[in-house]
């Protein structure tokens, strides 16, 4: 039984305004080891997260025994009265919001047969090459949240998530694949065979001299660098609590003129799109960066209200576990399309370390995994190893344009993307 | 309960106290819990799990019939899984000095207040300071009639300072976490020092990659012996072909200086009384004396690869037990830094940790340090900023020279398959001739 209404109810003689996070949900998965599966996990959850206002004092809590909501509500307004009073403004008002689920494949069930099948043919991809299998996992769920508040917001919506990844290595040469989608239209066959060749592929590798090469970057790569420092950049709150290096940058070019980057919670393609956030505001696209020039920052209700600015529906949760942050639906990079690796480059698939780098200045210096030099338009040799050093933020400001397929990697949509006279530490 | 080999039943249920102050503001202060069990049972091949919220257990053939159930989720599996005996036996939790229980939440805010007000010297732009205290009751049952329970606190604080000046922005971090109690209290000092270094670091230079000589202090080298050797060293990864170190017991790897220990009873931010399948914890030694000696191990990964003993199964509530690292250290040599640096001569003293990552399979390391200084003709000289350390975990062990006896144990989290379980490293401070550093500075 969900408690929404009782916790509305007994909230709002307690608190000025008050709101619940309710998320139920059930996921299947697999694991393989070598080329057996090894476990297979079943797990049906439930949590939810309340968060009152009073005064200007927002308290939080959390628990997943719905039983236990006059005491978890209870928590979340004996935090609030510790809190700092700030600015507010209320809740969100309901809108009349189209109900129909933007991330949801009615098709998909928890049936053990639809795993076995994925991770065979994991398996089968990654036959086409000669390397071993070492690991590789394959999942189905879904999950029903609400958002509730005492102004009338009461949102619902079902969410799926179907995905398979697969790690191989030859000799000391690893190569590691996935893909995910809300529907099935997941390639596993794809998926083995990308794992098999990267691992198949990079071994055998030279070394190369250290200097400045134009580097391909991959989507998953690309991802790793904007996941670490630029989204941490773009957070109203970082950038109000002096911990941006954009704060000062509005209106400014900050990154290629041919580049923009925005997120748009409705593309069809996304795994978290919506069109609500995570607090009841409606969700809608927000441009960052267009066309190099920096236009906006995400703003969630608590540090819009607290600087004066407005929200951008921005919320997101990463479960039930506690209120909402500032965050992005699903972040796409335009560009100019063009034949990156038509010159010659150094092709990176992905990173060891980006999450090391300086959240502040954009500083980092990483380790390559499956890079490979570019000649004549096609990837020819791997590199055995090499270190790539610079800046985020001053990488992005000259480049050499993207490619034409974008790839969805987790709460991100984005091209390839030719970054110009990069630092390789070599030999 | 007929094709059932074993099953266990881990059961977590507690209570997480979080506490946010940004830049004097108390974001948060409060308290959310929850409640959660794993029930994994062994069928004819392989594993069959079941996460289950609010645990209670069922009573009579309801029991069984959960039990059955969960056997039912591992019709789909095919690996033959074998499970080895492992020694029992569960250690007394070590002793708080002062039960964070005892002390309110508002006193617990305002010691945190102070810490963060201590972060804010001149030339600090932003300071954040987070408390977070974790009570666990943990019990345990298997098929085999191997019962325990015990309650474990586990809480500590990071305190952020952001220094900026002309459009340069650095940071400064310190953290301290315990299962000894209460660790907050007259610890104003860490405040400042995390403040100071920021302040410094505006003056640092970028640093220049290369090829040099890298002194490690203890923090880094810790993470140097979790991230480079430790996780090579986890059963499953070697047990799936993933790691350089299989195949290499009995190999010598390093230098006779180099011993590497995994320990989960020492009363560290690693430690666990039991590991998550009900194995004695106990001392292994995964490299010693430059020799490779032992894997860690999970009942599982034991019976498929011998060398060494269950006990370092780990797994955060409602999550099945993984091998995991506890608290992971180099011992201690003899050497002085005096002596490390005239060995050095020239090149780079790397110290603190930013974090780090590994390939454990292609052997690849990487991982930034907080800061460091160049090393010129034996002597401490410039600081430099955005340095890190990458490498390939076999070359790199060879080409630890040194030593040094001053090993120091530092916590934090790790994370592996989703999972994020308390850990500490350690180490003396290390000399590696040859070391790849990488920096984004270009002169």
């Amino acid at each position: 039984m969900e408690p929404i209404e009782s916790i509305l109810a007994a909230g709002s003689k307690i608190a000025d305004e008050v709101e619940v996070y309710f998320v139920k949900g059930e996921s299947l998965s697999a694991s393989l080891r070598k080329r057996e599966i090894s476990e297979a996990a079943i797990s049906r959850s439930t949590g939810m997260a309340i968060r009152t206002i009073r005064d200007g004092k927002i308290g939080v809590s959390s628990t997943n025994d719905p039983e236990r909501w006059q005491e978890c509500l209870s928590a979340a307004i004996a935090s609030g009265e510790l809190a700092t009073p700030q600015e507010w403004g209320g809740l969100p008002g309901p809108v009349d919001l189209d109900p129909t689920p933007l991330a949801c494949d009615p098709e998909i069930t928890m049936d053990p047969a639809l795993l076995e099948r994925f991770c065979e043919e994991l398996l089968e991809g990654a036959s086409r090459y000669p390397v071993e299998v070492t690991s590789g996992s394959a999942h189905v769920s879904r999950q029903f949240s609400t958002v509730a508040n005492s102004s009338g917001v009461w949102y619902g919506s079902p969410k799926t998530s179907v995905g398979v990844s697969l790690d191989c290595i030859s000799g000391q040469s690893t190569g590691y694949e996935f893909d995910s989608s809300y529907r099935l239209d997941i390639d596993p066959i794809g998926v083995g065979e990308e794992a098999a060749r990267l691992a198949h592929t990079s071994g055998g590798g030279d070394d190369i001299r250290s200097g400045r090469y134009d580097v391909v970057l991959s989507q998953i790569a690309l991802s790793q660098f904007l996941g670490a420092v630029f989204v941490p950049a773009l957070s109203g709150r970082n950038v109000h609590a002096g911990r941006s290096r954009l704060a000062e940058s509005m209106g400014e070019v900050v990154i290629d003129s041919s580049l923009s980057l925005y997120d748009d919670p409705f593309d069809g393609r996304g795994l978290f799109s919506t069109r609500w956030d995570a607090e009841g505001s409606p969700a809608r696209r927000l441009d960052f960066i267009k066309k190099g020039v920096l236009c906006a920052f995400a703003y969630d209700l608590k540090t819009a209200y607290r600087y004066g600015k407005s929200g951008t529906g921005s919320a997101v949760r990463s479960g039930s576990g506690g209120g909402p942050a500032i965050g992005v639906h699903n972040l796409e990079l335009d560009g100019k399309e063009s034949g990156i690796m038509d010159e010659p480059a150094l092709y990176v698939h992905d990173v060891v370390g980006a999450h090391t780098a300086n959240p502040l200045s954009g500083d980092f210096s990483v380790e390559l995994s499956n890079a490979y030099l570019v000649e004549g338009g096609e990837i020819m040799r791997p590199v055995r190893k090499a270190m790539m050093s610079g800046n985020i933020f001053t990488m992005l400001q000259e480049t050499g344009g993207v490619g034409s397929k974008k790839r969805v990697t987790g709460r991100m949509i984005l091209p390839k993307i030719r970054l110009l006279r990069q630092n390789i530490i070599g030999v | 309960m007929d094709g059932i080999r074993y099953y266990d039943i881990r059961h977590v249920a507690g209570e997480v106290t979080h506490i946010d102050i940004d830049n004097s503001v108390i974001e948060s202060a409060g308290t959310s819990f929850f409640d959660q069990a794993v029930v994994r049972v062994l069928g004819p091949r392989g594993w069959g799990i079941m996460t289950v919220d609010n645990y209670q257990r069922p009573r009579g053939d309801r029991f069984s019939d959960m039990i059955n159930s969960v056997l039912g989720v591992a019709s789909i599996t095919g690996e033959e899984v074998e499970v080895a005996d492992a020694r029992r036996g569960v250690l007394d939790v070590p002793a708080m000095r002062k039960d964070p229980r005892d002390v309110s939440i508002e006193e617990k805010t305002s010691i945190l207040a102070g810490i963060e007000k201590s972060a804010r010297l001149e030339g600090i732009s932003s300071s954040r300071a987070n408390y977070s205290e974790r009570h666990d009751t943990v019990t345990f049952e298997d098929s085999s009639g191997n019962e325990y329970s015990y309650s474990i606190c586990r809480c500590g604080f990071g305190i952020m300072a952001v220094a900026s000046r002309d459009g340069v922005v650095q940071m400064g971090y310190e953290r301290l976490h315990s299962i000894r109690g209460l660790p907050i209290r007259h610890k104003q000092d860490i405040g400042a020092a995390a403040a100071r270094r920021a302040i410094e670091l505006l003056d640092a230079k970028a640093a220049k990659g290369g090829i040099m000589n890298a002194i490690l202090d203890q923090e880094l080298a810790g993470v140097f012996a979790h991230e480079a050797v430790g996780h090579a060293s986890e059963g499953d990864l070697v047990k799936e072909g993933n790691s350089v170190l299989s195949g290499k017991i009995g190999e010598k790897i390093g230098n006779n200086i180099l011993t590497i220990v995994d320990d989960p009873t020492l009363p560290e931010f690693g430690f666990e009384p039991v590991d998550a399948e009900g194995s004695a914890v106990g001392r292994t030694e995964i490299i010693r004396r430059g020799r490779v000696c032992a894997y860690l191990h999970s009942r599982e990964t034991l019976a498929a690869l011998g060398h060494g003993a269950a006990g370092n199964a780990r797994a955060m509530p409602g999550e099945p037990p993984l091998v995991r690292m506890s608290n992971t250290y180099i011992e201690n040599g003899d050497s002085s830094l005096e002596e490390m640096l005239e060995t050095c001569r020239d090149g780079i003293l790397l110290k603190g940790s930013r974090g780090g990552q590994v390939d454990p399979g292609r052997g690849v390391f990487q991982f930034n340090a907080e800061y460091g200084y160049l090393v010129e003709g034996g002597e401490i000289a410039g600081m430099v900023r955005d340095v890190s350390l990458s490498g390939e975990i076999l070359s790199t062990l060879h080409s630890i020279e040194l030593c040094g006896n001053d090993l120091l144990m530092h916590q934090g989290y790790c994370g592996k398959g989703g999972q994020s379980v308390p850990v500490s490293d350690g180490s003396p401070h290390l000399l590696l001739r040859s070391a790849v550093v990488g920096g984004s500075g270009t002169d």
